[in-house]
């Protein structure tokens, strides 16, 4: 069985290497690319929400954050785009520890409206600000080698998967995280730290997406604060999340392949209706809550962690005492 | 006497006006079992919230091994070796029963092997080791209240806090339960138990504490506190106490 795993993970990553000796097309490695990015959104963000249990409605920031980093490092400071990259993840994970102080001891749907209102401020920041071109962005020296993208992609996201893998589902981390998201005054009475364990947490997801920020910022050649610090970037990768299956690796993974598919072909054969995407994300959204709750992942293999996960991390009336009664 | 494993100092906890618990003073030496009672309000519960560190006291002092421990985070106790249940009992019920007891063992054993091997171990002893793959919600109020338990113990504490395990089992897993707690005692960690079942408290406790609107009305041998004036006045007011 273990050996059968590894055999398919072996020939995925191997057929995915040759993608680009086959299919060369440019238009089509982009779109393969964009997926690898999303992918690495979809389960950064689920390491706050399927396994720790906190909705992160600002997770997007860490990825334009990132994104800023590299632009403004690259441009201002005339440094080479790879000593860009962890700079933009420690940015970014610095963001989150500055963040997770006061929004950690949130519970609920109240972390889920700061993280929402701290991302809305990191934008409001990148408008005003001069080192970030306010509202006209940022403009890259353009590098145009779809390959090297696809390949630095597929590396980061490959290596992020197998690090929260090994970190989630092996490591002693991984219960822990498990621990706070089922029952967070229950973790503390087994010696569990959940102010430490949350921000490692917090962190460990925010790296990544910062990381993917700054390739982002490098492929595309144009940031401005519409683009990468847009709600849309959080939204994409929640509805992703939730619609794979929260609570687990593999469903978010799914979820991104598949939406981002639908909206590529979206965007390339119904252009004139691009404003429905959106109209039908929210639609995505809520039907999956309300039909799919534990997601496509969740629902086949019969893990029934999303729909407990979902309702706990939007519950606004979690005990804050001791959660029991006096006797 | 030998130096007390706990030593609680008029300890004092008020919620707004209310005074849940007021100067209540106690030991508890190495192996033995304390019985904690009291109506319903008597502020029992509240005493195990301040002993694990779920409360900070308004006033007064808790040592744990000689050593200052007020106002110390349940982790910390946790890791110092407190152990606690929950009254409302707090399973991960996402988790199998053995991941439950293995999240607990990490504080001894931070490997994962290591902790795993342990928690095995804590599953056999308490009966719980022919559901160790099940989820923790499949389980019975029984097996919860033994899972419960099992995560305290996983800890290696030398002091457990016991917060009506026995209440709502049948007479046998009552039974089960009681002989659990006083093999625990055997070896050797000293047990503070709130319960409501009198024959059970009686039974197995070395000394009784009662208490009373938060304060401490009584303490001593089950049989002696039993005859206490003070005692059956708060269980059966006032008209009973005075019969001889």
């Amino acid at each position: 069985m273990r050996w059968r795993n590894l055999l398919w993970i072996g020939i995925s990553i191997a057929g995915l290497l040759l993608l680009p000796k086959f299919f060369p097309d440019p238009f089509f490695l982009r779109i393969v690319t964009e997926v690898f990015m999303w992918v690495g959104l979809a389960i950064t963000w689920d390491v706050m929400a399927g396994y720790t249990g906190y909705l992160n409605f600002g997770h997007g920031a860490f990825f334009g954050i990132g994104a800023y980093v590299t632009a403004i490092l690259m441009m201002r400071s005339g440094w080479p785009f790879a000593a860009t990259l962890p700079v933009a993840g420690l940015v970014a994970g610095a963001a989150a520890l500055i963040a997770g102080l006061p929004t950690l001891r949130l519970k609920g749907a109240y972390f889920a409206i700061a993280t929402w209102a701290l991302a809305l401020a990191v934008q409001q920041m990148a408008l005003v600000l001069d080192i970030t071109g306010g509202p006209d962005g940022m403009r890259l020296p353009p590098f145009l080698h779809p390959q090297f993208f696809f390949y630095l992609m597929l590396t980061l996201v490959t290596a992020t998967f197998a690090l929260l893998w090994f970190l989630l589902e092996k490591a002693p981390f991984g219960l822990k995280v498990k621990a706070i998201r089922e029952d967070e005054l229950g973790a503390m009475a087994l010696g569990i730290n959940p102010t430490t364990i949350k921000m490692q947490a917090f962190i460990l997801s925010a790296i990544p997406a910062g990381v993917l920020g700054g390739i982002y910022a490098y492929w595309i050649t144009f940031i401005d604060p519409a683009s990468v610090l847009a709600d849309i970037i959080t939204d994409q990768a929640m509805v992703m999340a939730v619609f794979g299956g929260l609570g687990t690796l593999i469903g978010p993974l799914i979820g991104a392949v598949l939406i981002f598919a639908f909206k590529t072909y979206f965007w390339a054969y119904l252009a004139d209706y691009q404003v429905l995407y959106l109209i039908i994300l929210g639609g995505v959204i809520a039907l999956t809550v309300v039909f799919l709750p534990n997601g496509l992942w969740g629902t086949i293999t019969g893990y029934t962690g999303g729909r407990r996960i979902l309702r706990k991390a939007l519950s606004v009336d979690q005990p804050q005492g001791s959660g029991e009664k006096e006797t | 006497m030998t130096k007390p494993l706990l030593s609680v100092e008029d300890l004092t906890k008020t919620f707004g006006g209310l005074h849940a618990v007021e100067e209540v003073s106690f030991q508890i030496q190495q192996g033995e079992i304390i019985g904690l009672i009291g109506p319903n309000g008597a502020g029992k519960t509240t005493i195990f919230n301040l002993i694990s560190g779920y409360h900070p006291p308004t006033r007064g002092r808790i040592a744990f091994n000689g050593r200052d421990i007020t106002g110390r985070r349940p982790y910390e106790l946790a890791r110092l070796g407190i152990g606690r249940t929950f009254q409302v009992v707090k399973p991960f019920p996402g988790l199998t029963v053995l991941e439950n007891v293995v999240i607990a063992a990490f504080a001894r054993h931070p490997k994962r092997a290591d902790a795993e091997r342990h928690a095995w171990q804590i599953l056999e002893s308490t009966g719980l080791a022919g559901r160790a793959g099940l989820s923790a919600a499949s389980l019975t109020l029984a097996g919860r209240k033994r899972l419960e338990i099992s995560k305290a113990l996983a800890l290696e504490p030398q002091l457990l806090l016991l917060d009506e395990v026995v209440a709502g089992l049948n007479p046998t897993e009552a039974d089960q339960t009681i002989k659990l707690i006083l093999q625990l005692r055997d070896s050797g960690i000293s047990i503070l138990v709130v319960e409501h079942i009198m024959r059970v408290i009686m039974n197995i406790s070395d000394s009784i504490l009662v208490l009373n609107f938060g304060r401490k009305i009584a303490m001593g041998k089950p049989a002696e506190v039993t005859r206490n004036p003070e005692v059956v006045k708060a269980y059966l007011g006032e008209e009973a106490a005075c019969k001889p």
